[in-house]
């Protein structure tokens, strides 16, 4: 298996009032992290920005998605996508690819209201490590605050 | 006139990397054996072809990689092997004999509260940064060895012969 066969992308976001809002993130297996973040509401800019993380921030991203175990879940019990909004989460890991897709979760009351409880906390608590970890790095090498 | 060639070849160029880029990522989604999701189904996506997402420039006369990449105020390390019950404290400790911190980020793991196990660490100089991540590369905090190494790299030079394989 080779170590460069790794490959995450998340988004979440509605279309409303404001149009098409959303956040997305992805880390391609070169490195290149790219991030956008379109929120129409209080400025109708799109902030769209990339850089090349190094080999230690990728083993320590993949780290903490094989910790998760969430390759190991399925989406077919979690909340449909509906007009509240949409998550995707796709992860290419060795030679096993997830697009896992479902609605937006506000609350663990959410998760623990679901037909999957176990599945939809892993991804739960996962997103919110992950979108931790862009909001550092971005804002970081940016200066700017990315929500 | 000739300016005008130049620039039409540039673009021409730059088109052709980010098709490769996208080839790229796309190959190694075909190279899987297992897929798993609602997402490979019709209504698969949300997402918006974007283009033109915004770079850090690379420092003038520096073009050529492979390096650690500058960010907008300063050089940043990443830190990983993190105890988890360490204290912003320790980590502030260690790296303040290189130089003044300028940002110190340890984020926590949203399940446990502990540490997830990774810090960065943004130093406003190179020879700060660089002195920094030399020394305390494999050593210890709270018995557990931490490695530190640049957060971002300049962009990867691209491999000749495009679509070899």
């Amino acid at each position: 298996m080779s170590s460069n066969d790794f490959y995450v992308r998340y988004y979440v976001g509605h279309k409303g009032k404001f149009g098409h809002e959303f956040l997305e993130f992805e880390f391609r297996p070169d490195g290149k992290l790219r991030y956008a973040n379109n929120s129409n509401y209080k400025n109708d800019t799109i902030i769209r920005k990339e850089v090349y993380v190094s080999g230690s921030v990728m083993a320590e991203l993949r780290r903490i998605i094989e910790d998760s175990e969430i390759m190991q879940e399925d989406d077919s019990d979690w909340p449909v996508p509906d007009r509240v909004g949409r998550q995707e989460l796709e992860i290419v890991l060795g030679d096993e690819h997830v697009s896992f897709t479902t609605s937006k979760i506000g609350s663990l009351a959410d998760v623990t209201n679901s037909d999957d409880v176990e599945g939809l906390r892993c991804f739960y608590y996962l997103v919110q490590d992950l979108k931790c970890m862009v909001f550092s790095l971005i804002g970081l090498h940016f200066k700017i605050k990315p929500i | 006139m000739s300016d005008v060639l130049d620039l039409q070849g540039e673009a021409g160029e730059f088109e052709d990397e980010v098709e490769d880029d996208e080839q790229n990522v796309n190959k190694l989604k075909e190279r899987v054996k297992r897929r798993k999701g609602r997402g490979f189904r019709g209504d698969g996506t949300a997402r918006e072809d974007i283009r033109d997402y915004e770079a850090m420039e690379a420092d003038a006369g520096d073009q050529s990689g492979p390096g650690p990449q500058r960010s907008v105020e300063g050089w940043i390390l990443i830190v990983t092997g993190v105890n988890e019950e360490a204290q912003e404290d320790d980590i502030h400790q260690k790296f303040a004999d290189y130089g003044e911190i300028k940002n110190l980020h340890l984020n926590l793991d949203r399940r446990t509260g502990f540490l997830k196990g990774y810090a960065l660490v943004e130093f406003s100089s190179y020879a700060e940064a660089q002195k920094a991540k030399n020394e305390l590369n494999n050593s210890t905090i709270f018995d557990q060895e931490i490695k530190v190494d640049w957060c971002f790299v300049k962009e990867p030079k691209r491999r000749g012969f495009r679509g070899r394989h």
